[in-house]
């Protein structure tokens, strides 16, 4: 274990379903937004009602295949509704 | 310009200050205004709650108006978004894209809009007057007209 994490941000909906709005992860060598997307609704099987989880990494959209890294910035939400 | 904020904005001061910065080659401004409105004939909107993620955002609104300013011939852009509960009736967002053509501005103005709502990260919370609350689904029509933009072939910029 050399105690590496990423910061995720949970927004809206999914903020109130895990019950905080940040969190310190666990991460382990190199993963993949799909993975995290799996661990999470282990960890948070409230998460269900959520439908079609999204990714920004570093405060950029990206997709389930996406590499994920120590140190980066993850945000989950549902599909945005602005405007 | 990009702004997101809880103020309310002046439309008229913002086409203004566009018209101003833009400079004397702008022959039209075309400009969209966002209000709080019903979603739901038999239901009544009371409150409507933007939440919004600080930094991405202003990155995202920032390369929606860069990529408008890309592919149109345009003077300058606006996008002012507002966060926070808003009423009923409230103006939400306001758009505006300045060109020497009526052409590009419309373009502009329309795909700006139509890109915010399925890129910027908001989310809204609604309110109803009856006092139920619930998160906003995506529309997969608002998709739809994103994704049209990427197949769109009458998109060349207007000759000068």
């Amino acid at each position: 274990m050399n105690g590496a994490t990423i910061n995720l941000l949970y927004f809206a909906r999914v903020a109130e379903l895990v019950g905080k709005r940040t969190e310190a992860w666990p991460l382990e060598g190199e993963s993949t937004g799909a993975q995290l997307l799996a661990a999470l609704g282990e960890r948070y099987p409230q998460l269900a009602p959520a439908s079609r989880l999204k990714l920004a990494i570093n405060q950029t959209h990206s997709k389930p295949a996406a590499p994920i890294r120590p140190g980066d910035e993850v945000a989950v939400f549902e599909p945005v509704t602005g405007g | 310009m990009i702004s997101v904020q809880e103020a309310d904005f002046d439309s008229a001061a913002l086409t203004a200050a566009l018209r101003d910065r833009a400079g004397s080659g702008v022959g039209g401004i075309v400009t969209f205004v966002g209000y709080v409105r019903d979603y739901a004939p038999d239901s009544p909107t009371d409150t409507l709650y933007l939440e919004h993620y600080p930094g991405m955002c202003e990155r995202e609104l920032e390369e929606i108006a860069a990529t408008a300013r890309a592919r149109w011939n345009l003077d300058g852009t606006v996008i002012v978004h507002r966060v926070g509960a808003l009423s009923r009736n409230a103006q939400i967002v306001f758009v505006a894209a300045a060109s020497a053509h009526r052409g590009d501005a419309f373009r502009g103005c329309e795909y700006i809009i139509d890109a915010l709502k399925t890129r910027a990260p908001f989310w809204k919370r609604e309110t109803l007057a009856g006092g139920n609350s619930f998160w906003v689904e995506q529309r997969q029509s608002d998709q739809d007209r994103t994704d049209a933009w990427d197949d769109d072939t009458s998109t060349t910029k207007e000759r000068p």
